[in-house]
């Protein structure tokens, strides 16, 4: 059943980012895991494309055990925005600490930093994996501005991005205004993939 | 007599071809300038301890030794083995610039010693002669671009604020008079919106740099501000900065919502 849903997920999403610049993809919690396994399939299987994957989530190092190739993929890096912050100060080649969730400038310019190092002819695609995520650690309007910013910014550098956001109670109208500035979402729902 | 005015004239030449603008090599701030400081500027870099003065000017620096111009950097506030230590962690900091001649580190307080002054108190003949020297160095090396760091803690070695007022204008027509560009930066208490310690730096200045810093849920995310540049069309946005052991300073818009 575990495998219907991620192949269902990964063609989803494989489909949707081929046509739209930008998408959203707006989850149950609960779904979370299938998502993510999903997402670094579809990034394992392509090694012709470069992909930066934000995880305001979970550590670099809980990545990596999940999914170790990660470490070794030369078409992933990874932006880890929790760790330092949780005090976790392990060092990684294919990896970018940020200090700190709220530096979203630094994050920003990181992220266009890593995709300088790519060669302008290979597809980019870049992962947000969570914009709820970062509403913990920032105000709303700042996470709205930022997204903002970036979606303007990666368009102009032709550069795809795909932005999780998970569905909280409390939160639906500041997820909804994010979600809302991509260019095509997909939600996912328990009975339904 | 004739070769001199060749050489002025081929500087002219450079000058107008490049559009007079002496271009810091950190994209960002280079685009906010339009292109460049306008060769010859004095120009204050202000900012409270660890806002990335010194980091700033030294990547000045470096940048422009890389594209051919030389450079010299006067420090009164740390020794040159802390400097260099310190600027070793970053990759735009090249040992060679420094040993080919091409970017040069003096101790003011060690010249200071050698002329025989007190390092610690000035004198209007000490200060006047320490301003002889520096302009001897420039001349001397042929330096584009030069950097003191800091005229704080130099001024801070004058007695009286006359002494202080003297000092600065004297330097201001000494630095107006060498063909280089200049950043001199200026130590201010935190989060405090002043340009100078002893008010009187901004007016010899032909551009202001403001490095300062905001909070956000408790961390500190560094702001940079070109508040005035004589000869640019500068912009005047805060941006938020960033240093780097990888890229050193980098720029980027400051998020609006943060403030």
């Amino acid at each position: 059943m575990a495998n219907v849903l991620i192949d269902g997920l990964k063609e989803r999403i494989s489909n949707a980012i081929k046509m739209n610049q930008s998408i959203g993809i707006l989850l149950p919690i609960n779904n979370y895991s299938e998502l993510i396994q999903a997402l670094f399939e579809r990034i394992h299987s392509d090694s012709e494309d470069a992909w930066v994957y934000v995880t305001v989530t979970k550590p670099y190092e809980n990545l990596v055990r999940q999914f170790p190739y990660i470490a070794t993929d030369k078409n992933i890096k990874i932006i880890d925005c929790i760790s330092r912050a949780a005090g976790i100060s392990k060092p990684a080649t294919n990896c970018v600490f940020i200090e700190s969730p709220s530096m979203l400038e630094k994050l920003g310019l990181e992220i266009i930093n890593l995709f300088k190092e790519v060669d302008p002819e290979v597809n980019k695609y870049l992962i947000m994996d969570s914009l709820s995520n970062l509403i913990i650690y920032n105000d709303p309007d700042l996470v709205t501005e930022f997204f903002y910013q970036m979606i303007n910014k990666t368009r102009a550098k032709d550069i795809h991005i795909i932005s999780l956001a998970l569905e909280e109670e409390g939160m639906d109208r500041h997820i909804n205004r994010l979600v809302y500035l991509n260019d095509k979402i997909l939600k996912v729902r328990d009975s339904f993939i | 007599m004739y070769m001199d005015l060749i050489k002025m004239l081929e500087e002219e030449r450079v000058m107008v071809e490049e559009g007079g603008l002496c271009k810091t090599g950190i994209e960002e701030l280079d685009i906010q300038l339009g292109g460049g400081i306008p060769t010859g500027n004095t120009v204050l870099t202000v900012g409270s301890s660890g806002s990335g003065k010194t980091t700033l000017c030294m990547q000045f620096l470096v940048n422009g030794a890389k594209m051919g111009e030389r450079g010299v950097f006067f420090t009164i506030t740390e020794p040159l083995f802390k400097l260099t230590k310190n600027m070793e962690g970053f990759d735009f900091y090249d040992k060679k610039l420094i040993e080919s001649g091409m970017v040069n580190l003096i101790d003011l307080r060690i010249i200071s010693e050698r002329l025989g002054l007190d390092t610690e108190k000035y004198t209007v003949e000490d200060a006047s002669a320490l301003l002889d020297i520096l302009r001897d160095i420039a001349d001397e090396l042929n330096v584009k671009r030069l950097v003191i760091d800091s005229i704080t803690a130099l001024c801070y070695r004058l007695q009286t604020p006359e002494m202080i007022r003297d000092f600065i204008f004297k330097l201001g027509s000494s630095l107006a008079a060498m063909k280089c560009t200049t950043l001199l930066t200026s130590e201010v208490p935190p989060r405090v919106f002043q340009y100078s310690q002893y008010g009187i730096e901004e007016f010899i200045s032909d551009g202001i740099m403001f490095l300062s810093d905001v909070e956000r849920k408790g961390d500190l995310i560094r702001t940079f501000q070109l508040v005035k540049m004589r000869g640019a069309n500068h912009s005047r946005i805060k941006s938020a900065m960033s240093i780097s052991s990888k890229n050193g300073v980098e720029l980027a818009p400051l998020l609006k919502s943060s403030e």
